[in-house]
């Protein structure tokens, strides 16, 4: 489930490069004022925002496969009732 | 062939070089759709980040280069008889002769319209940003240069400092010929252009309202 999720939002984040470097090249291009403020904002703004769902996918893809190390709280040790102290099978 | 004569083209070069790999790479991973692996992922680092940084950071400086240009300043049509003038080898305006000086070049605009002080290139930008906004919102449909639009006018008025960038107020020629003057011009009482001022004759021959005085 999550490595799907994952494989959908480094899509999404490719698409988002795209447009983005489609943009920001034009605006290299044919540099008007208007495309250039635009691009140099906006553009970039997708391309952070594109890089930032990357990463966050990579972190839920590894977190999905195990690859990440997530420390897990040690459940409390139970301790055996004092009443039953020296009563059943010896060890072995 | 690519030509590449300055700074500013080969950052541009190198920027539109990234941007490229980086749609190659985005366009790879679209048609083949490879598992994520460790491969992939290094990969499309590059394409989602390192590429993209490139571009970022050689494109906003190339782009700030080509805003100190003269063509830059003249995209926007209420500009055209300025440049029109500025770019005239006949023309005998203050704006052509500077233009036609080989210091000033292609930044002739900004080289005497930038602020001249500390974060005069922060400020001069932010102006800038005013100027599209004005563009956009005032100028817009007001005839082939703008000139059924408001006057234009600078922010503020032209102060010396900006020719004394390059003219001496102290050179042995420049105290003789304004003897009579020097010390109000050093102080700003007088402004160089309240005598020098044919500058943008052209311009203000197709805005009346402007020549009227709202210039300066």
């Amino acid at each position: 489930m999550k490595h799907e999720m994952a494989k959908k939002m480094v899509l999404f984040s490719v698409i988002g490069t795209i447009v983005a470097m489609i943009f920001m090249a034009s605006s290299i291009v044919f540099p008007h004022p208007l495309l250039l403020v635009l691009a140099m904002s906006i553009g970039q703004g997708i391309a952070i925002f594109a890089l930032v769902l990357y990463l966050l996918a990579v972190a839920l893809d590894l977190q999905s496969s195990g690859e990440m190390y997530i420390p897990v709280e040690e459940s409390p040790a139970v301790e055996p009732p004092a009443s039953a102290e020296g009563i059943g099978p010896p060890p072995a | 062939m690519l030509n590449i004569h300055s700074t500013e083209q080969l950052l541009k070069a190198i920027a539109l070089a990234s941007a490229a790999l980086s749609v190659l790479i985005g366009i790879w991973y679209i048609i083949r759709r490879p598992h994520l692996n460790r491969g992939t992922k290094s990969m499309l680092l590059l394409g989602l980040g390192a590429f993209p940084l490139i571009v970022s950071l050689t494109g906003n400086i190339a782009s700030f280069e080509y805003t100190l240009s003269r063509p830059f300043c003249g995209s926007c049509h209420v500009m055209g008889p300025y440049l029109r003038d500025a770019e005239d080898p006949k023309s005998n305006s203050l704006a052509a002769m500077h233009s036609r000086n080989h210091k000033f070049g292609e930044n002739s605009c900004y080289t005497c319209h930038a602020d001249y002080q500390m974060f005069g290139a922060i400020t001069t930008k932010q102006n800038g940003m005013k100027h599209l906004f004005k563009y956009l919102t005032e100028y817009a449909s007001t005839g082939p240069d703008g000139e059924g639009g408001p006057p234009i006018h600078l922010y503020k008025p032209f102060k010396s400092g900006a020719c004394m960038q390059c003219h001496s107020a102290t050179a042995k020629k420049w105290v003789e010929t304004h003897a009579d003057s020097a010390e109000a011009i050093r102080s700003g009482e007088m402004n160089c252009i309240d005598c020098h001022n044919e500058i943008h004759p052209l311009a203000l021959s197709r805005r009346p309202k402007t020549a009227m005085g709202v210039v300066r």
